[in-house]
């Protein structure tokens, strides 16, 4: 083998792939346009499509009597806050609420203050500053408040309330398939006609409750009566709308309960300790930022294996059956240099493709987190910050992988005999890869020694811990050597490949 | 006695030493289920300096894999040859320097310029880069391509492609030229210039080895000729050769010799 015939013949390669628009797209294109694509875009709507459903105007069906019961509960509740709601608001700089219908400007200034918690205030905007700082500072009661605030808020701004009556009969009065309901409904909850508005194509409504007004009312008269008052939801979990539905009914109801209990509680002179024997905190080492590594640690070597797939298989195929395809394979094997020589410098193009094509997914990827046009709250989150020594390491296991997927990819399609019938090969080798690749991102799996024996796998795994700072010496070592045996005699195959005729002129 | 010689008798003198030896060559396909095809079962004959040398015969023949063979492309499973001192077998890489080859199946990037092209092949013959840009500047006069030289080869007619395919095969300046029908697929003004440029590069002292179906061609071309058929050579030696054995009609002398054939 003749280096400088290698390097000649791999530099006329690199021109003519270059000037192929469909490995452009593969090494180039995709690798940088699809990671912004895909962060930006996902999670964006993502996060709409969750605006969208906790700002939408859901329908719940009540009896009238139950629905305004509910109703002076809320008002209740409200009166019953009003020393909490005025520190609270004070504090976040927000005038407090002249009555239950102004809670939401509280609701909202809390969910602003939430979403950019660890971002700066604009210069000179003391006030805000201010309000940020107040809103850390909040206590554990008050920021508990705050969130039953919002749910009290939520239901009565955002529910257009049908009565149970006016729902229609199911037509040929059949429920729709897995729908049934439920035995021991109290009142109308029973009859098919609600749990068939429910789950109707046409989301009559999408919950139903059922307040047993009775109950409720005798209560009021008494506050000493201290059974529990059993209220009934029906709902389609199957159904997000109708889930969020049961939700807010749910947060509305505890928020009900909690400021009860600390009225009661307080008449009995005892403190909220008497209720709660236990108090668990939670309290996380990891910081935002190891939080995230722990997500895509995953995610990333599992694209940096795929991509690197991608980038070598269109050069790879255009290298091979490509050129039997044009007839321009025999004109080269008529020059003076050895099918060796050949063999090497279709290899260093289709290697520098896989490698760019990793390199530049890495890349886009990191300028996507750092100049992060992810949403607000996102982008203080992904400040990644890899150390060099764990990315020089993760660089050094793509070298075995690029080459791995390089000599397949050229020994297979150089069997074929059109650029077709390479694509049918080596198109199937994408589920070899995407297996072991994925191994990364299953939570549970363990990095123990003996993955380190998996080719892919391996380097998907070690990938990750180098990410999140572990550095597994013996894991590497393994992983290092056996990928470079592996990828060295798939290598040896195709060179051997490329000496045989019957080969190399199948067309 | 003067010491130079003569042109008639220099090239009477070249004449002598045959460039291409090919002997008992011999072509084997292992195919499915152990099945063989042999392509090519004895050709033998020898083509010397400065003469062009036909190869005839029907399709299927097997002319195309013995001017594999000679190029090395194939390795042969019997016999062997030598063309300008290096066996085919022994030393490719040596056969490969001496030797232009074109046919129908070696084609030209589609993506680079016959002027990239060129280049590409002159570097690989190991040629220095000012040599290759005078080679690229000669041929260019010679075959008409100055227009086309910088457009890229899949935008070019196919009469085009064949003189940048021509100008690759003779870059090297090599003693022997291999062309599997040159001219098949052209209309009849590149015919032309590839037919010219054959008799001028034999009149510059090279060997010239041609494969054609065009009996015309023959006889205005080839010195000698053999005809090949069901793998053997049937026929071997000059055009009187020919006609005196098997008519007067080149095109029924042909059909004689194949009908003859063992």
């Amino acid at each position: 083998m003749k280096l400088s015939t290698v390097l000649i013949i791999a530099r006329k390669e690199f021109r003519d792939v270059l000037r192929d628009r469909r490995t452009l797209l593969f090494m180039l294109l995709l690798p940088i346009a699809v990671m912004p694509v895909l962060l930006i875009g996902v999670s964006r709507f993502a996060m709409s499509q969750r605006t969208a459903k906790e700002s939408r105007e859901l329908t719940i069906a009540a009896d009238p009597m139950g629905r305004n019961l509910l109703t002076s509960l809320a008002n209740r509740w409200f009166t019953d806050n009003l020393l909490v709601l005025g520190v609270v608001s004070a504090r976040l700089g927000v005038a407090t609420a002249a009555s239950i219908d102004e809670l939401d400007e509280l609701s909202a200034r809390a969910e602003t203050l939430k979403g950019g918690q660890s971002k700066k205030a604009p210069d000179g905007d003391t006030a805000l500053l201010a309000s940020y700082k107040a809103f850390q500072e909040l206590t554990p009661e008050q920021v508990r408040f705050l969130g039953d605030a919002s749910a009290i808020s939520r239901l009565l701004k955002l529910t257009s309330w049908k009565t149970l009556d006016e729902l229609p009969e199911p037509k040929d009065g059949k429920l729709a398939q897995g729908v049934s309901v439920p035995e021991d409904m109290p009142g109308k909850l029973g009859e098919p006609r609600v749990a068939a508005a429910i789950t109707s194509k046409e989301k009559a409504v999408h919950a139903a409750i059922d307040v047993p007004v009775d109950a409720l009312l005798e209560r009021l008269d008494d506050e000493d009566i201290a059974s529990s008052i059993k209220l009934t939801v029906l709902y389609d979990s199957s159904q997000s709308l109708s889930k969020e539905a049961y939700d807010r009914l749910e947060t509305f109801i505890d928020a009900l309960s909690r400021s009860e209990m600390r009225l009661r509680l307080a008449k009995q002179s005892l403190r909220p300790g008497f209720i709660e024997p236990y108090d668990l905190r939670e309290a996380n080492v990891a910081s935002d930022s190891r939080k995230l590594q722990a997500v895509l640690g995953g995610l990333l070597p599992y694209l940096i294996i795929l991509f690197s797939f991608f980038g070598a298989f269109y050069p790879s195929l255009d290298l091979t059956a490509g050129e039997k395809e044009r007839f321009t394979l025999e004109t080269l094997l008529l020059a003076p240099v050895s099918r060796l020589d050949i063999a090497a410098g279709k290899f260093l193009v289709v290697f520098t493709a896989a490698i760019t094509a990793a390199v530049l997914t890495t890349t886009s990827m990191a300028l996507t987190f750092r100049y992060g046009v992810l949403p607000e709250g996102a982008s203080s989150a992904l400040q990644l910050e890899f150390q060099p020594l764990a990315l020089a390491l993760a660089a050094s296991l793509l070298v075995p992988v690029a080459a791995l997927f390089a000599a397949t990819l050229l020994g297979v399609a150089l069997c074929a005999r059109s650029f077709k019938e390479a694509q049918s090969y080596a198109a199937p080798l994408q589920f070899l890869i995407i297996l072991p690749a994925v191994a990364a991102m299953m939570p549970d799996l363990e990095t123990e020694l003996r993955w380190a024996w998996v080719p892919l796998m391996n380097v998907s795994l070690l990938m990750k811990e180098l990410l999140k700072g572990n550095y597994l010496w013996e894991f590497y070592t393994i992983t290092l050597v056996s990928m470079l045996a592996l990828a060295g005699l798939v290598l040896w195959i195709a060179s051997r490949l490329f000496q045989r005729e019957s080969v190399l002129l199948r067309t | 006695m003067n010491d130079s010689l003569s042109p008639t008798s220099f090239r009477s003198a070249l004449l002598m030493t045959e460039v291409v030896i090919a002997s008992q060559l011999c072509k084997t396909y292992k195919g499915a289920k152990g099945s063989r095809t042999t392509a090519v079962k004895d050709v033998s004959f020898g083509c010397r300096a400065g003469e062009v040398f036909g190869l005839l015969g029907p399709n299927g023949a097997g002319k195309t894999t013995t001017l594999r063979m000679l190029s090395t492309v194939l390795t042969p499973t019997g016999g062997t040859a030598v063309i300008a001192g290096h066996d085919v077998v022994g030393d490719p890489g040596g056969v490969r320097r001496s030797i232009g080859f074109l046919s129908g199946n070696t084609g030209l990037y589609p993506r680079l310029t016959p002027r990239e092209v060129l280049t590409y092949f002159g570097r690989l013959y190991g040629m220095p880069d000012p040599l290759i840009q005078q080679r690229i500047a000669d041929l260019s006069r010679v075959f008409g391509m100055d227009d086309f030289l910088g457009k890229r080869c899949d935008a070019l007619s196919s009469g085009m492609k064949q003189k940048v395919n021509v100008a690759r095969t003779v870059l090297h300046d090599p003693p022997v030229l291999i062309l599997d029908e040159p001219t098949v697929g052209l209309d009849i003004l590149a015919s032309r210039t590839i037919v010219e440029f054959v008799q001028d590069y034999r009149a510059r002292g090279k060997c010239v080895i041609f494969s054609t179906h065009i009996m015309g061609e023959v006889s205005r071309l080839c010195d000698r000729l053999a005809i090949v058929h069901k793998g053997r050579v049937q026929f071997l030696g000059t055009l009187p050769e020919l006609r005196e054995r098997a008519g007067a009609d080149l095109e029924q002398a042909f059909l004689t010799v194949l009908e003859q054939s063992t």
